[in-house]
């Protein structure tokens, strides 16, 4: 009868085990739970601790802190309080924003729990995902939450672990907001590859007890030049000279009007009184008759149509200029993005 | 009489365009020098008399008419013979309408002294005056004659006026590259006293240097 009893507690335990193992591990956490809420402390101690010794993959982060506090408080109601201590502040690591419900746990857990928060210097790094800094005045968001006051210092490090830029060094009570333009300390923009920020979280003594790393992933990128406006069409040219005249009323009116100088003593006084001064006049009316017969004989040119051919041409080269200066702009102009990988916690060995 | 015909005439063209539109359009302004040799003639001889003149004109263009104020002085020395130099002052007002783009008409007085030791010989004239003008080569040089008769005269030596008449010819050159012209011309004009007692003539060639107002 003994072997009988036995044998069937083997089989029982052996099928319960295989359950658990059929389980995962966030049903585990919800199983944890509801042991934990039915008072059962000690189940629900085994339970969680199971579940939260799985890889870090197989359970998701809210579970996981959701277990992490559930364990905790249930080893404080089972008198290991520094356990209760330690697993907290394992959660304060895991999510330094992370707050206790205070509906759902006593003061007793919510106390201990505030207590470990204030020892506890951690920071939490939220960056957006993609950054596209195109334009001057533009940085990458920065946002640090801290479980407690403490100092900290910010930094952007090159690939090879130099700093390419210091972007705080102070302390940090619940957030602090900080931008990053892109640029070295020099103003330069860095090459692109993979760039590091680092929070460093010091300790009371001023080491570094915990730093925050996320890459960043930086491509520089230069924009394409504009293309220059192509010349006007020959077509859009107007004929800028016509063809030359006969030129023979300019003759005809210059040298009248030169004979009626020459006449003109005649007529107002008498040729005995006239005085050869007036020739220089007559001559004057005679040349630029000649000229004037001579110059239009050739093409004349049009000037209204040289005037629109010129404004046509001026308009293009403010044209040109415009593109030209606006590739020199785009040449010294640097588009930055910036890509944010996932932060890793660093302990201070 | 006759002068207050004319002057009758130029008032009723220039009235008879809204007094809006005659506000000034532009303004002109030449400075001229000249070369006048002057001729008296009178049956008991005769005396001739050149020098150099400067002068100036402001031309005030209204729509349609516009008025030229001119001055010019200068002096005379004989060219023959023992006649006393004299200062030559010359002065007008003309009031003009362009009837057609080519033609212009001209109203006004012309005052003329000729200022010896012995005394000075002013002339009043009421002239009527005529420009014709042609392009040469369009909107750069231009062609000009004028011709004008005092339609009353009058002179402080006896006895008196017996009336005068005018000519001038010549060409206006826009100079290249500036609002500037340029203007050579010859002018001649002959008074009279009454009873063939005197015959004045003064022919000038004119060298002047135009600016706006064409």
């Amino acid at each position: 009868m003994r072997a009988a009893l036995a044998l069937a507690l083997v089989i029982l335990a052996g099928a319960a085990a295989g359950a658990a193992r059929a389980q995962t591990p966030a049903e585990q956490v919800a199983r944890g739970i509801r042991a934990y809420q039915n008072l059962d402390y000690d189940s629900a101690s085994v339970m969680l601790a199971t579940a939260l010794t799985q890889q870090d993959s197989a359970l998701a982060d809210s579970d996981r802190a959701r277990g992490l506090v559930y364990l905790g408080a249930s080893e404080l109601y089972r008198e290991h309080r520094d356990s209760a201590a330690a697993l907290f502040g394992r959660l304060l690591r895991l999510d330094p924003r992370y707050h206790i419900d205070q509906l759902v746990f006593p003061p007793e857990v919510t106390g201990l729990f505030q207590q470990v928060r204030l020892v506890t210097r951690a920071v939490a790094v939220v960056v957006p995902p993609v950054s596209d800094l195109h334009s001057a005045g533009q940085a990458l968001s920065i946002r640090l939450y801290a479980t407690t006051l403490h100092p900290v210092d910010v930094a952007v490090l090159r690939p090879n672990g130099m700093q390419l830029r210091s972007l705080y060094q102070g302390g940090v009570g619940d957030s602090l907001q900080l931008s990053w333009d892109g640029r070295a300390a020099d103003g330069s923009a860095p090459d692109s590859g993979r760039y590091l920020l680092q929070v460093d979280s010091r300790g009371s003594d001023g080491h570094v007890v915990r730093s925050v790393v996320l890459t960043l992933d930086i491509t520089r990128v230069r924009p394409d030049p504009l293309p220059m406006p192509a010349p006007p069409a020959d077509s859009l040219f107007r004929r800028e000279t016509a063809p030359g005249g006969s030129g023979l009323r300019a003759l005809v009116t210059g040298l009248a009007a030169a004979a009626a100088v020459a006449v003109l003593p005649a007529i107002v006084t008498s040729w005995s009184s006239a005085s050869t001064d007036r020739f220089v006049v007559a001559g004057g009316l005679g040349l630029a008759g000649i000229l004037g017969f001579q110059g239009l004989r050739r093409p004349q040119p049009i000037p209204e149509n040289i005037a629109a051919n010129r404004a046509l041409e001026l308009t293009w080269q403010r044209r040109v200029d415009s593109v030209r200066a606006e590739n020199v702009a785009l040449q010294q102009e640097v588009r930055i993005v910036i890509r944010a990988g996932a932060g890793r916690v660093v302990e201070a060995p | 009489m006759k002068a207050r015909g004319l002057w009758g005439l130029l008032a009723c063209v220039s009235l008879s365009r809204p007094l809006a539109a005659q506000v000034p359009r532009f303004l002109g302004l030449d400075l001229q020098v000249s070369r006048p040799r002057f001729q008296s003639t009178s049956p008991g001889g005769g005396e001739m008399l050149s020098g150099l003149v400067a002068g100036g004109r402001v031309r005030v263009v209204l729509r349609p008419v516009s008025l030229d104020l001119s001055y010019s002085q200068g002096r005379l020395t004989a060219d023959t013979g023992s006649a006393a130099a004299r200062d030559i002052v010359e002065g007008s007002l003309f009031l003009s309408a362009r009837p057609v783009p080519w033609l212009a008409l001209k109203a006004g007085p012309h005052l003329r002294a000729f200022a010896a030791p012995g005394g000075t010989e002013r002339w009043v004239l009421w002239e009527g005056r005529a420009h014709a003008d042609a392009p040469i080569v369009q909107g750069e040089w231009l062609a000009y004659v004028e011709g004008w008769v005092a339609v009353a005269s009058s002179v402080n030596v006896d006895p008196g006026a017996a009336g005068a008449r005018g000519a001038e010819a010549g060409v206006t050159i826009k100079l290249p590259h500036s609002p500037l012209w340029g203007r050579l011309a010859y002018v001649v004009d002959q008074a009279q006293l009454k009873n063939g007692a005197r015959t004045e003539s003064v022919q000038s060639v004119v060298l002047a240097i135009e600016f706006g107002g064409r």
